[in-house]
């Protein structure tokens, strides 16, 4: 996998930051916003799910833990969520760390089994707790600025926001531990042959991946106008971030994120013309269809048709 | 003490369907490999068989089951020879793969019956529900009853497949294994394709079980497919007394907590009693 360089990254991102200067509509905005938010979760997922090799289907748990510290802070001290959503990412890591420990020592299967019921045990928590409102929610109070201010707001920081998790998964990816996440995904047992210490670069991974995945949560819940568990812990969540990862291939860069452009785009259109569960339908078949058909995803068709071109070009000039 | 004895001895009978449940789920593990996260999806799938006919056209649920069990026998090996078999040829990693496939497959299947009967939950109701049985002061719903006899027979049923004919005889050798089964001439192909089968149609008469207990909707087959992990992980794979012992304990902690704690706690109570399961043993007690 080839990173693009730091300045890149930034260049798309100021790129995608003047998109509100040509005042788009405010549908327009929002329905941007989910995308990159969806793009920086998928991204984030990648970092434990892509790199590693170990598949969480539980991930949800982290986004609804930081959505939860934001909106709970929000309502208690009038903290602001732009903010507190560090916070609300470090408590997703706090708790990452305690559950990662123990999940990481399971392999394959049972690590994703084991972290979906983790996911549904943390929201039947949440449910049935007093002081996170239980299962009649959370009422969050709407932002103080004019309606276009605030999408564009969310907007300008989901852009920060899938920066940031590019050039943190690119700082992962390229550094050492990088080398020996691979290393891990290929083979665990070699790696911990050739003393890789494989507990602890798990770990990094995972809990670095909960983190930006809480941040995100955080920023989110603080979109809505009301939460509930069963929005904030939705397994479809989970199965979105696993989805866009796999779908655009996990194995790039630049994978998570044509995934979740591609699916949002499709999700969107499915939704508002035929029905959302027609969406869901669809998106369970899509799942099984990149598992059977293009295990590699999309992304590396787009490797495969480029290296072509590449080399057509250089027939033909030789 | 009554009280106490009636609760128990509910739990008890509600433990037989889980077991139903984590036997068929366990028998695809063991011959193919494969941890199938649609089994609770074709439970709930048959629920909705024996529901709808019930509610149209005023069938006994048991009469529907003769139907039910050959068509969810074809389902399984559907499944089988359509996507499990395909992926099978591609993939080097089946156990991960196969559970992203069939978790994309429920979560389509699941949709698919939320989108044709809506999401909410249903009830069958059949000539005996309300009606019990009373047995030295103790109190039986007749539907529990009839569900405990049917996961009963259904488990007596795979016992004598396996154990005492030729097939079964052939499945078991895959499950124990595989190359020297096949190098002693056992069509795998067929067996598996069977064993998909067998598992598909014990799912459906435990969906139909369950229903006679539980009301259901499409989304509950996630809070079942729990029960199932717990049973299997618990009984340890291989072992149908295993499953249902393990069946019949859940059952019972599951009826017990609900004295003690409120009842969305008591799912909480299983969670974590699964996970911990799991960390005592890494590999799961699923590994023989």
């Amino acid at each position: 996998m080839r990173f693009p360089s730091w300045a890149t990254i930034l260049v798309l991102a100021i790129f995608l930051a003047l998109i509100p200067s040509f005042r788009p509509s405010v549908y327009m905005l929002s329905f941007l916003s989910l995308l990159l938010m969806y793009a920086a979760l998928a991204t984030s997922w990648n970092i434990a799910g892509g790199y590693t090799g170990y598949l969480s289907f539980g991930h949800v748990a982290f986004f609804g833990v930081g959505g939860y510290t934001t909106a709970l802070l929000l309502i208690a001290f009038k903290w602001s969520p732009l903010w507190t959503s560090w916070l609300g990412g470090l408590l997703a890591a706090l708790f990452a760390t305690l559950v990662g420990y123990p999940c990481l020592r399971l392999h394959g299967p049972y690590f994703s089994l084991v972290t979906l019921i983790l996911a549904l045990a943390v929201k039947v928590i949440v449910l049935n707790m007093r002081w996170t409102g239980g299962s009649s929610g959370l009422w969050i109070p709407l932002p103080p600025w004019d309606t276009f201010t605030t999408r564009v707001i969310f907007f300008e920081a989901m852009v920060f926001l899938l920066a940031f998790v590019l050039l943190v998964a690119r700082a992962i990816y390229l550094g050492k531990i990088g080398k020996g996440l691979t290393a891990i995904r290929e083979n665990e047992i070699v790696a911990q042959a050739i003393g890789i210490n494989t507990t602890y670069l798990k770990m990094v991974a995972f809990i670095t991946s909960a983190f930006l995945t809480g941040v995100i949560g955080g920023l989110y819940s603080y979109m809505q106008n009301y939460i509930h568990p069963d929005m904030m812990f939705d397994p479809t969540i989970s199965v979105f971030m696993v989805l866009m990862a796999l779908f655009g291939g996990a194995k790039t860069w630049f994978g998570p994120l044509i995934g979740a452009a591609t699916l949002r785009v499709v999700d969107e259109i499915l939704t508002l013309s035929i029905q959302a569960e027609m969406a869901r339908i669809l998106f369970g078949l899509i799942l099984a269809g990149v598992v059977l058909f293009m295990p590699d995803g999309l992304s590396a068709l787009v490797v495969q048709s480029v290296s072509k071109l590449k080399k057509v070009a250089a027939e033909k000039v030789g | 003490m009554n009280f106490f004895l009636q609760v128990m001895i509910s739990g008890l009978l509600l433990g037989t369907t889980y077991a139903l449940l984590g036997v068929g789920f366990s028998l695809i593990w063991g011959v193919a490999r494969v941890l199938n996260i649609t089994h609770a999806i074709f439970a709930v799938l048959a629920a909705y068989a024996a529901y709808w006919p019930m509610k149209l056209y005023n069938l006994d649920p048991f009469l529907i089951l003769l139907g039910i069990i050959p068509l969810f026998f074809l389902l399984g090996v559907l499944l089988y020879e359509g996507p499990i078999r395909l992926l099978e040829r591609r993939t080097p990693n089946l156990e991960l793969s196969s559970l992203v496939l069939t978790f994309g497959l429920a979560y389509a299947l699941e949709n698919m019956m939320a989108y044709l009967w809506s999401p909410g939950p249903r009830l069958l109701n059949t000539p005996y529900t309300g009606h019990s049985l009373s047995l030295l002061g103790i109190y039986f719903p007749l539907t529990q009853v009839y569900s405990f006899l049917l996961s009963v027979v259904t488990i007596v049923a795979i016992y004598l497949f396996l154990y005492h004919t030729h097939l079964g005889k052939a499945v078991r050798a895959v499950w124990q294994d595989r190359d020297g089964a096949v190098l002693s001439g056992v069509n795998l192909h067929s067996v598996t394709a069977i064993t998909y089968g067998v598992a598909i149609a014990s799912a459906g008469v435990a969906g139909v079980a369950m229903a006679l207990i539980y009301a259901f909707n499409p989304a509950i087959h996630l809070g079942w497919l729990i029960y199932i992990f717990l049973v299997v992980i618990m009984g340890g794979v291989g072992s149908m007394l295993g499953a249902g012992v393990a069946g019949l304990f859940t059952g019972l902690v599951i009826n017990l907590s609900v004295l003690f704690i409120p009842f969305a706690w008591s799912n909480l109570l299983l969670f974590s009693g699964l996970l911990l399961l799991l960390f005592i043993r890494p590999r799961g007690l699923l590994q023989r």
